[in-house]
């Protein structure tokens, strides 16, 4: 069973279109990346999935449930993290994730609150309040509070934008926990290194879908500059990522005994995607 | 009712927590008593004061209530903690029910200041069925008010966006509803108006006890015209209050 599924969703915001015309599939258990630059359309797909944006056409499924008309089912089985965190400011972290999780009437709430608080890392800082928290802490809290009642997808809008690498690679760490666990992750995302770690990646531009694929893949699309250094000369061509490429193009250098170094640099997915995006006529 | 109760007591640990918002509510109002007793002190001998200083106090609450209660939303909206109380399970009419209850909490302790200080300074006298009614006037005119600021609400995308709301909800009361001079007294078209406003009913209620005598009917009239617009107001909010775009 797929956890999301659309089809030629539109929105449009008088003249504006915001999505033309979507169509994506995602499976239950895999963490989906949505990639794009800014004014993409990113947070308005993920608005339209949990359901505060009224598609103006085109049919969303999210857990087989409509996200307008099953609203009060589908809520109760999907966790949102939005791009700002949305936290208030003068409560304790604690507090701003047991009233989310009275929101959702959760049992047992005050041991889920301390187990969420220890998968977050928020121990030391539960009882402090938002307002003196850096904004890595504060992403962290309000991811604490999308998880509160034990999601089955999860979305997350921009997660670690404006987060320090440290942080970020344990955000990833408990994220790739969540899918290990069967949750399903939608993850909005500018950062191409980010996209990179997940399974499947769309690369979403003005609206409309250029590309679905897994980054491994994605990444096969890009060109290796290879630069051949022999002692009285240095050769350069641009040729495929493959192992396959870059070892026929060594076999047309001949591999001569005085190769003394092969340099491979493959294109990385920003590079990639970037371009993808430039081929896309305006 | 539950998830009410929850928003409620969430609205009031932010504004326990909020020393300065909350301290500016309490003490607003106290030094705005202040400031009209020294007002009424410079007045002769035969000025009503209470005729003018209990239905002063009252407006007091029904516009800090309004103009909290407005911002706050704003900045639920702009903070996107709106959104995410929607996402997370809450219907709109908890939502507002949510705020009723908290500022119902932070209402009454501005009515029980405020009028009790009037009361203070003014060397005012009533019984206690009269200071009871005079009471429950004030918090249910305060809870138009907080109904009156989530309406506002809607239509503003920022804080400042509540601001005209105040020339045309609250200023016209002033002058319409009977705070200055008799509604009698003004044009039929403005009188109209005046019967627009809840705070007119406030005012004939507060008139008729803080006379020597008060008709019970007058009263209680008055009391469910407020709880009718209390009704009415908790229909509109409900539907204006966006939940999807």
């Amino acid at each position: 069973m797929n956890a999301i599924s659309i089809t030629g969703l539109v929105k449009s915001y008088g003249k504006v279109a915001a999505l033309r015309g979507i169509d994506l599939t995602v499976p239950q258990g895999t963490i989906y990346g949505v990639v794009g630059p800014n004014g993409a359309g990113k947070t308005t797909l993920i608005k339209t999935l949990v359901g505060v944006v009224r598609p103006t056409s085109g049919t969303a499924r999210v857990l087989e449930l409509d996200p307008l008309n099953d609203k009060w089912a589908l809520r109760k089985q999907i966790g949102y993290m939005p791009q700002d965190a949305a936290l208030y400011e003068t409560l304790s972290a604690r507090d701003n994730i047991t009233f989310l999780g009275r929101a959702q009437s959760v049992e047992d709430l005050d041991q889920k609150v301390s187990e969420v608080i220890a998968f977050t890392e928020l121990v030391s800082r539960a009882r402090d309040p938002i307002h003196t928290f850096s904004g890595g802490m504060k992403k962290r809290v309000s991811l604490a509070c999308a998880l509160i009642h034990q999601p089955k997808v999860l979305f997350l809008d921009e997660p670690t934008a404006a987060v320090d690498p440290q942080l970020r690679a344990r955000s990833w760490e408990l994220f790739r926990k969540l899918a290990q666990g069967g949750t399903t992750l939608f993850i909005s995302t500018h950062l191409m290194d980010e996209a990179a770690l997940c399974d499947k990646v769309t690369i979403l531009n003005q609206g409309k879908i250029l590309l679905v694929d897994s980054p491994r893949d994605i990444l096969k699309r890009g060109k290796t500059r290879l630069s051949v250094t022999s002692r009285d000369q240095c050769s350069q061509a641009e040729i495929e990522s493959t192992p396959e490429a870059i070892a026929q193009k060594l076999h047309e250098f001949g591999l001569p005994n005085d190769i003394s170094s092969v340099e491979v640099e493959p294109s990385t997915l920003e590079e990639i995607v970037l371009e993808i995006i430039r081929e896309e006529p305006q | 009712m539950k998830h009410s109760l929850v928003i409620g007591q969430r609205v009031l640990r932010e504004l326990s927590k909020d020393k300065r918002l909350f301290g500016l509510s309490i003490v607003g109002p106290f030094i705005l008593i202040y400031f009209l007793k020294i007002f009424i002190d410079s007045m002769p001998p035969y000025f009503p004061a209470a005729r003018y200083a209990v239905p002063f106090a009252a407006f007091i609450v029904h516009f800090f209530s309004f103009i909290l209660c407005g911002i706050v939303l704003v900045q639920e909206r702009t903070a996107g903690t709106l959104e995410r109380m929607f996402i997370a399970g809450f219907s709109r009419t908890a939502i507002i029910g949510g705020y009723v209850f908290g500022y119902f909490g932070l209402a009454t302790l501005q009515a029980t200041v405020v009028l009790g200080e009037t009361l203070w300074l003014l060397d005012l006298d009533y019984g206690g069925t009269t200071l009871l009614l005079l009471f429950v006037t004030i918090v249910m005119l305060s809870i138009v008010s907080v109904m009156l600021g989530i309406l506002a609400s809607t239509f503003a995308r920022h804080a400042g966006h509540i601001l005209p709301f105040i020339p045309l909800v609250m200023i016209p009361s002033i002058f319409l509803s009977g705070l200055l001079i008799d509604p009698e007294q003004l044009p039929t078209w403005a009188e109209w108006i005046g019967m627009l406003l809840p705070f007119r009913y406030a005012n004939n209620i507060i008139q008729e006890l803080i006379g020597s005598t008060f008709e019970a009917s007058v009263v209680y009239r008055n009391l469910l015209m407020l709880a009718g617009y209390i009704c009415a107001l908790l229909i509109i909010a409900s539907r204006t209050l966006k939940e999807a775009d």
